[in-house]
């Protein structure tokens, strides 16, 4: 089977699946009984929350104040995470003094921390993007620290008899050996911190689309909540998009495809 | 042929690994005396230890008994030149960050060592491909980065770990001239080590063959031919006889 063909074919299946799901949707949707809006009442829900305000912000707002809260806690989190997982990879003193401490505090969910987070911090911003720098700071420290040790024991061989020191060792030839596995980390950070936002803002908030999909499940506006659901859901999508032309760009030895 | 001097003294070398539930003793014995500017081969079966001698030559491992006197005093890291078997080069950098990057860790300006670095690129033939990526070069290329990363350390020895034991027969057969044709060109003491016989005998000015239990040194030869050498040249084919004769078997 030839290129072209199979590329067709692959779209083909992408959009059955969307129009499978299009369709499950329609069916469940007009059954006897059911709680779930028709794609159509979604929709022009959609419209409507585009146009007239709810908590004095239409979708798009409450979808930029959710993204600014992550992006803020995520750009925390990328440098205290990669510093933390450099030092947990590289130093063996590092890593017996802080590795312990972190193995216990890790498995505790984000969203454990939230009652403290409010005592705290109370309900403003401050609190919102401590939640998420606590879901999207573990991975990347992970990722990093592991990428550290995983590193191919022949580059480090090869820097030290070029006559790297210690810093040239862990700058030119340890930190570049590991921006993949950063970037992976990245990824599973910024998912995470996107799912805590929304579970944060359930709890305590007055805009954002964790905000709002609660709104609708107060007043009973499933249309709403589907619709909120749907924009989490492309969000999330565009930023994995977002960071998959990152991996390109920022290492193309590992990600071009281009030969 | 003309005297020529030490500059490399292998004595007594003893390398033993002790692990948690054996002790492993690798190297043994290992007397060599390595001459100035000549073509020195290592020839060994795999995993008898010849890579492990070779990181001790290069500093990165240190020996358990005996000692190596380099006649100049001990290049500090950076002063040797080393080319991996497995390339080893840094697959985030391009042919010139790669070939650059000793003279860089030693703190050479830019235009200082990216001068250097051109001259080893054009050495090794390279030239035109200073901005690609080495995951964008065939292995051969790819080998050809690696051996001009080591000869820019600008360093008067070059250890070699079976450079060419990743490439395709005909790829590795045109290493070897270009090997040579380097050597010819730009004279330093090299320290090759292989596990091919032919190989072997077409580079080598020396053959160490390396056998045994622990690895010690078997045997000395010295092909008495012209270069470039014919692997069908009855002379080649009876020392390549020889030398396979004396050789352990590794199954």
């Amino acid at each position: 089977m030839n290129d072209k063909v199979k590329k067709l074919l692959y779209g083909l299946l992408s959009v059955s699946s969307l129009a499978l799901f299009v369709v499950v949707w329609v069916v469940l949707s007009h059954a006897e009984g059911t709680m779930l809006p028709t794609p159509t009442a979604t929709f022009s829900r959609f419209i409507d929350i585009m146009q007239n305000p709810i908590s004095k912000a239409t979708l798009p707002v409450h979808i930029w104040v959710s993204l600014r809260r992550v992006l803020i806690a995520f750009l925390f989190a990328v440098v205290i995470g990669i510093a933390l997982g450099v030092g947990l990879g590289w130093s063996e003193k590092f890593n017996a003094f802080f590795g312990p401490l972190f193995e216990m505090i890790r498995p505790i969910p984000p969203i454990a921390w939230i009652p403290m987070i409010i005592i705290w911090f109370g309900i403003g911003e401050t609190a919102k993007i401590v939640i998420v720098f606590i879901g999207a700071f573990t991975s990347i420290v992970l990722n990093t620290s592991a990428g550290i040790r995983a590193i191919d024991p022949l580059l480090i061989s090869a820097g030290k008899v070029l006559g790297a020191n210690r810093r040239q060792l862990l700058v030119d030839v340890a930190m570049p050996a590991t921006i993949p596995a950063i970037l992976a980390g990245i990824r599973t950070a910024l998912s995470s911190g996107w799912m805590c936002v929304v579970a944060a803002e359930m709890i305590a908030a007055r805009q954002g689309v964790g905000f709002l999909i609660v709104r609708g499940q107060e007043i009973g506006d499933t249309a709403l909540i589907v619709v909120c659901m749907l924009a989490i859901g492309i969000v999330s999508a565009l930023l994995s998009l977002f960071l998959t032309k990152m991996e390109g760009v920022l290492c193309p030895w590992q990600f071009s495809k281009t030969q | 042929m003309a005297v020529l001097k030490d500059t490399i003294i292998i004595k007594d070398l003893a390398k033993t690994f002790y692990l948690k539930s054996e002790t492993k003793e690798v190297l043994k014995d290992i007397n060599i005396t390595v001459k100035e500017n000549e073509f020195l081969v290592l020839l060994g079966p795999g995993q008898c230890g010849k890579t492990v001698l070779l990181n001790i030559l290069a500093g990165l491992d240190a020996p358990t008994g005996g000692e190596i006197t380099f006649v100049n005093g001990r290049p500090p890291m950076g002063d040797l030149g080393v080319v991996f078997q497995r390339y080893a080069l840094f697959p985030w950098k391009t042919v010139m960050g790669n070939v650059e990057i000793n003279q860089k860790f030693k703190g050479k300006s830019k235009a200082e060592r990216q001068a250097a670095a051109q001259k080893y690129i054009e050495l090794v033939g390279l030239q035109g491909f200073e901005n690609s990526l080495p995951k964008q070069l065939s292995g051969g290329m790819q080998q050809r980065v690696g051996i001009a990363r080591a000869y820019a350390s600008e360093s008067d020895i070059m250890l070699l770990d079976e450079p060419f034991g990743a490439l395709d027969a005909q790829t590795r057969y045109s290493m070897e001239d270009e090997i040579l044709r380097i050597w010819e060109k730009d004279r330093r003491t090299v320290i090759f080590v292989t596990n091919n016989v032919e190989e072997a005998i077409y580079l080598g000015d020396r053959i160490i063959l390396l056998g045994g239990h622990p690895t010690g040194v078997k045997k000395e030869y010295v092909p008495d031919l012209p270069r470039p050498r014919n692997y069908t040249d009855p002379a080649f084919l009876k020392l390549r006889n020889e030398i396979v004769a004396n050789t352990d078997l590794v199954l």
